[in-house]
């Protein structure tokens, strides 16, 4: 390594990159080119903004997250065969050495009730469920072959988020900042919002950084209350108060600094600076009753409510003020049949339509905006649904469908993704994976392609080895690029 | 914001490795594990290594027959394929190849080369070979303090480095130090003024000893176990149910404590329960392999996951006690280390015969009742088998009153339950006892052939006549010819000590690992560490060093050249942890509790309003009385949701073996200590101390809480800044006295009578400055 760079990275205290450049190499110097353009920001920030491996489509990402797993088979990929033999027992070459969470013995298929049509000029196939996209169709691309290795809900939303399905990798966000930076000095680099109250199965680990630094891993913020942990003065501290306790503060640190000569004391006088102003900004940015009333309509947001439209509205505010990564999680998509919520039928035209209101809204916002083109926005749950009926539910009124990891769909929009296209097919009956098969790691590729990254190149080093995303597998899906 | 973790692994092998042999002069022969094991591993060895299946070209460079065959001529580097095809212009031919993403700089091909050129000499990995004691090195130079073997070897690298030590702390710092190294909080009033006052020689050795005898001791080092351990009192996934096994750590709080030999509590921890006529301590040191996640969410097999349990107790076995990381050969053979994957499986097979499954309930459990129940539970016991004798061969419509009887005292005796339970490690016995198979790919459910008990190949064997146990296993982590553990656990202690291991990556000693700053002092400590496993003893001996006793006090020009402070020419200065930096403020407020062992407590966090998916809300009904008040070792912890102030401060949420917590400076740990709750009641409650016990004047109360605070008497400057503060804040407050009020009482209550609510305030805002200060969370 050149003495040069060791020593300025010994200065400059962002070793913690150089590290990474040992290995894949590429970061560290692309990163003190971004330094020289970018001196706005404190040299020591490791969230200042940098630049990826090459210029990327997107420079933000806003993750829908549908916990549970929504049925793609009522919602997305039409299957016109399952419907024909609906109510026949599953042939047996499926269920061949095959494991399910709550079904044996030999289920029934099951064909979609929803009425299915092709939307748009692009003729994108969309259920009724989903009617609010609709409008969108010609905006997104619907890739209809998805696969996990995953049936569970935590380990599966540990791979699609992780890239490993246990805990202790980090996440895709955390990955992103650590790659990118964050353009907002006032806010966190990466936000998670969690809609009606419940956290997925994957728990923090989702958003966690891993063997990242702790300062890459999403901060959890709240829609309604305090936005942030602590982020209010406590009762009867005013802002002047606070003030002058910080300049108190600033003047005895200053003290120890000139003492001890060390220079993490100058980075904590910044941090607490840095606080100050986050109080501020954060509590302005989460406040969606700022917006105008035909905005909060058309999401379907109320303020001071914790639903997942207020969450697209808000994850709008945050990528406008300059995160670069948000994470929502919506809950209610495990579709078993086990209550009337979760029917494929009644239930899901109501979660869906609610859902996708917000969704819709959020892509035409970006759009009107002019952030579409380099936002990029993901829809999906973390696995796919049976084609046949769930095995505990199947002698009740209701109908569910079991976990399926085999074949599923996902959608995306912006960022440099095609507009009005889509990608991959299942087999006839939506079993398997027919065409043009996605990965989870090949969808992490991408995503990460997008944002400028070589994914095999995008690394840090630990327990004496470069680990990635991807892990060893990865291929970018160039076809769904623009 | 500065990261003191997880960097500068570039600029320390350069700078702590290479450096030295070129200030010897461009003669020095290379030495392989120093300088070119590294640049292999890092380049060739993941396609030229140990792993057979994706071996390319037929070759391995991890062994000297394997380079001779193919890529290296010894002696002459023209005729090595090795040296050629680094050096190539042909894309087609250069090595590492363009799409594994690799380059060798000009400064490593030279190393290659000159390696070649002097015989290509191979050297089995440093770690794997076991430690010699040293000689110590005489250090003839009498600027540099030397107050026992560790300084000299110190010593002797600062002279070559030509660099000086820093004089001795003052005595104020070094108390606060030690206290805060050894105990995990500050030093009480009486013990820095017996300190500072005692002018003996042996006035330092004193307070460490004074130190070390403390129950804050266990509790503090118990924090860094409990870390290794993975303890939380939930058992994780998904729905993250509360989990009991509290007893676990007050095991290894008391252990601590007992100063129980090392290798004592190794053993008990991984095979207690196969010792002769296990004590019930010994049994529930077994719980350390009962952290391990359970999975309860519904559709998931039990099978799957108590395979992932025992998968986690072996890659926490080896990380734990010999720096290994085993996880890569679950799946495939080692890429960078000499370990296959049937040997992977071999240590599987030691732990997979325990009773446990994964099971909702925890089972097996060993329960503890409280004397006065289990007495009466022996006397139901007693009454129903003599009922049942007298019930014995009568028809089912005889003896009613009897039969009733009985019933009743079924239901009684089912009612009584034990006063808590700890899960426990426990041997399957015959038919019960499970075959070990390879798992291909690490799927539990694609197997290969039986695999029996053994350790890799690469590390001493177990004994000749040793029956294959998990207890001869345990037996053998501590064992005089185990190389790495002795390293492994010494390195850990001085990375407690010091901020940073001689090995930096504590967590990893193979060949992918760093190498020691200091190779002969890690030795020296490891041989005099597996004397006795004596760990009071050893820790003292760090701490009396003059190393460690230096002011931290640093010019830009050492900080450019050491930033990390490895060759220690200045005094350890690190973040404390979570758990110290809540339990300072806590003591520095008067409210922190001495209470110790027992329940995990819940002190107050902020209710989120969410749940875990499928489980329970994950908010809490915060403890009352002294509860709120517990050492953050008691804090209770859950893996969905780690304590959030704590979490901050980068406590890990224990789902895996910690072996190295991050040390972070962001602005969230800002927002936390300046208003989290627990933080806004401590500078009250300093407050208050000040105003009630400080002295007259301003100044003096200020002076009080500045020394409640960070030990040492504060400079008049310092004085002056907190006064003018105070006034400034109690000017403002008088404008608006129901703000002062709410400022100083909430959340810690009314204030005692005759203390005026607009001075509280004000001594609040300082109280609040001064728990937030640079030094206040940093070793000074």
């Amino acid at each position: 390594m050149n003495p040069n760079l060791a020593r300025l990275q010994a200065i400059t205290r962002r070793n913690f990159l150089g590290a990474s450049s040992l290995g894949l190499g590429g970061l560290a110097l692309s990163q003190l080119d971004a330094n020289a353009a970018d001196n706005q920001r404190d040299k020591d920030d490791p969230l200042a903004p940098r630049k990826p491996h090459f210029p990327g489509t997107a420079k933000r990402v806003i993750y829908l997250h549908m916990s549970g797993a929504p049925p793609h088979l009522d919602l997305l990929d039409y299957k016109p065969e399952l419907v024909k033999h609906d109510g026949e027992a599953c042939p047996d070459e499926y269920l061949k050495g095959k494991r399910f969470a709550f079904t044996s013995g030999v289920p029934k298929l099951l064909g979609t009730k929803q009425p299915f049509k092709q939307h748009g000029k692009s003729g994108i196939w969309m259920s009724d469920a989903i009617k609010p996209l609709h409008d969108v169709a010609d905006d997104v691309t619907v890739i209809r072959s998805m696969k996990t290795d995953e049936f569970n809900h935590a380990p599966a939303e540990l791979l699609l988020y992780t890239g490993f399905a246990r805990q202790g990798r980090p996440s895709l966000g955390a990955w992103t900042c650590y790659g990118l930076g964050s353009e907002s000095a006032n806010l966190p680099g990466f936000v998670v919002l969690i809609s009606n109250g419940v956290q997925p199965s994957g728990g923090q680990g989702c958003w966690g950084s891993g063997f990242l630094p702790s300062v890459f891993q999403g901060v959890q913020c709240r829609s309604k209350g305090e936005p942030v942990l602590y982020l209010s003065d406590p009762p009867g501290m005013d802002r002047d108060m606070r003030r002058l306790g910080l300049d108190a503060m600033k003047d005895l640190n200053e003290i120890q600094e000139k003492e001890l000569g060390h220079p993490e004391t100058r980075t904590r006088i910044a941090q607490y600076e840095l606080a100050f102003r986050m109080q501020l900004s954060a509590t302005e940015v989460m406040d969606i009753s700022r917006e105008p009333a035909k905005v909060l309509d058309s999401y379907g947001a109320k303020p001071g409510a914790g639903t997942f439209a207020n969450n697209c509205l808000l994850a709008r505010r945050l990528v406008e003020s300059g995160v670069r990564y948000v994470q929502l999680f919506d809950w209610g998509w495990d579709f078993h049949g086990t209550n009337p919520n979760e029917d494929i039928r009644d239930g899901l035209t109501r979660k869906g339509t609610v859902t996708t209101q917000a969704v819709a809204a959020l892509i035409k916002d970006l759009k009107n905006r002019d952030m579409l083109k380099d936002t990029l926005v993901v829809w999906g749950g973390e696995f796919g649904r049976t084609p046949f009926r769930e095995g505990r539910t199947a002698g009740g009124q209701v109908l569910g469908r079991d976990h399926y990891p085999d074949c599923f769909s996902l959608m995306l929009a912006g960022g440099g993704i095609k507009a009005g296209h889509t990608h991959g097919e299942s087999d006839d009956l939506g079993f398997k994976v027919g065409k043009d098969m996605v990965h989870i790691h090949d969808l992490q590729a991408t995503i990460q392609h997008c944002l400028g990254f070589d994914h095999t190149k995008l690394t840090t080093r630990f327990q004496g080895r470069d680990y990635r995303l991807t892990d060893v597998h990865g291929k970018v899906v160039k076809d769904i690029l623009v | 914001m500065i990261f003191s973790t997880g960097s500068l692994r570039v600029v320390c092998i350069i700078t702590l490795a290479l450096s030295t042999s070129s200030a010897r002069g461009q003669t020095a022969k290379v030495d392989f594990n120093r300088d070119v094991r590294p640049i292999l591993s890092n380049n060739c060895f993941a396609c030229h290594g140990p792993d057979e299946k994706v071996r390319k070209g037929k070759f391995r460079l991890d062994t000297r027959e394997g380079a001779l065959e193919v890529a290296v001529v010894p002696g002459k580097p023209e005729a090595s394929s090795l040296v050629k095809r680094l050096t190539t212009k042909d894309a087609e031919e250069a090595m590492p190849p363009a799409k594994f993403g690799k380059k060798l700089t000009a400064r490593e091909i030279e190393i290659l080369t000159q390696w070649v050129k002097e015989g290509a000499d191979y050297a089995t990995h440093w770690a794997y070979v076991k430690p010699v004691k040293p000689a110590v090195p005489e250090v003839k130079d009498a600027k540099y303090a030397i107050r026992n073997a560790v300084d000299a070897f110190i010593a002797a690298r600062l002279i070559k480095e030509k660099l000086t030590q820093q004089p001795e702390a003052d005595k104020y710092t070094l108390a606060r130090r030690v206290a805060l190294d050894l105990t995990g909080l500050p030093p009480t009033p009486e013990e820095v003024e017996t300190f500072v006052k005692d002018a003996s020689p042996d006035a330092y050795e004193k307070l460490v000893d004074k130190l070390l005898a403390k129950t804050a001791y266990g509790e503090h080092f118990a924090r860094l176990w409990l870390d290794l351990a993975r303890y939380a009192d939930s058992a994780g996934y998904a729905d993250d149910p509360a989990r009991t096994i509290w007893k676990y750590r007050d095991y290894v709080i008391n252990s601590f404590n007992a100063n129980k030999p090392f290798d004592q509590f190794t053993i008990e921890q991984i095979a207690g329960d196969l010792l002769p006529k296990p004590t019930l301590e010994q049994q529930i040191a077994t719980a350390f392999h009962r952290n391990t996640m359970t999975n309860s969410e519904g559709g998931t097999s039990d099978e799957e996951f108590r395979n992932v349990a025992i998968v986690d107790r072996v890659n926490t076995t080896y990380m734990v006690w010999m720096g290994t990381s085993m996880a890569c050969a679950q799946c495939h053979t080692h890429k960078y280390d000499p370990i296959t994957q049937k040997e992977f499986f071999g240590s599987f097979a030691f732990l997979n015969n325990t009773a446990d499954a994964d099971r909702p309930d925890e089972s097996p459990t060993l329960p503890f009742w409280a004397d006065e129940v289990l007495a009466k539970k022996k006397g139901i016991e007693a009454e129903i088998a003599g009922l049942e004798e007298k019930l014995k061969g009568k028809k089912p419509d005889e003896m009613k009153p009897e039969r009733d009887k009985l019933a009743a005292l079924k239901k009684e005796a089912a009612a009584l339950k034990p006063t808590t339970s700890v899960p426990i490690m426990k041997e399957l016995e015959g038919a019960a006892r499970r075959k070990t198979r390879l798992q291909f790919r690490g799927n539990f459910m694609d197997l290969g052939d039986e695999v029996t008990e053994g350790v890799p190949a690469v590390f001493p064997p177990l004994p000749k006549d040793a029956p294959k146990t998990r207890l001869e296993f345990a037996k053998w982590l501590v064992s005089a010819e185990n190389p790495l553990t002795a390293r492994v656990i010494a390195n850990r202690l001085w990375e407690q000590m010091f901020g940073t291991g001689i090995v930096r990556t504590s967590e990893e000693f193979g060949t992918q690992g760093e190498l020691p700053s200091h190779p002969e002092l890690l030795d020296f400590l490891a041989v005099d560490l597996q004397s006795d496993w004596n760990v009071k003893r050893f820790l003292k001996q760090l701490v009396m060093s003059a190393a460690y006793r230096q002011s931290a006090k640093v010019t830009p020009d050492l900080f450019e050249r050491d930033p990390e402070n490895r060759l220690l020419a200045r005094g350890p200065r690190v973040r404390l942890s979570a758990e110290m930096i809540r339990d300072q403020a806590l003591t520095a407020a008067g409210l922190l509790s001495p209470k110790t062992l027992g329940p995990s407590v819940k002190p107050p966090q902020p209710n989120l309003g969410v749940s875990a998916a499928f489980g329970g809300s994950i908010d809490w009904q915060t403890s009352t009385g002294e509860d709120k008040f517990r050492r953050g070792i008691y804090t209770q912890w859950r893996r969905s949701n780690p304590y959030p102030s704590m979490s901050t401060f980068d406590a890990p949420n224990r789902d895996t073996c910690i072996v190295r917590r991050a040390r972070t400076n962001t602005p969230l740990q800002a927002l936390v200590s300046m208003n989290d709750p627990v933080y806004v009641e401590a500078a009250q409650g300093l407050a208050r101390r000040m105003i009630e016990k400080g002295g007259a004047t301003p100044a003096d109360k200020a002076t009080f809480g500045f020394k409640a605070c960070l030990v040492r008497p504060p400079t008049e400057g310092e004085v002056s800044r907190l006064v003018k503060l105070y006034e400034d804040s109690k000017a403002k407050f008088a404008k608006d006295a129901a703000k002062a009020t709410q400022f100083a009482t909430n959340p810690l209550g009314p204030l005692p009578k005759g203390v005026d609510a607009v001075d509280a305030a004000a001594w609040t805002v300082v109280a609040n400055v001064m728990l937030n200060l640079d030094e206040m969370v940093m070793k000074r």
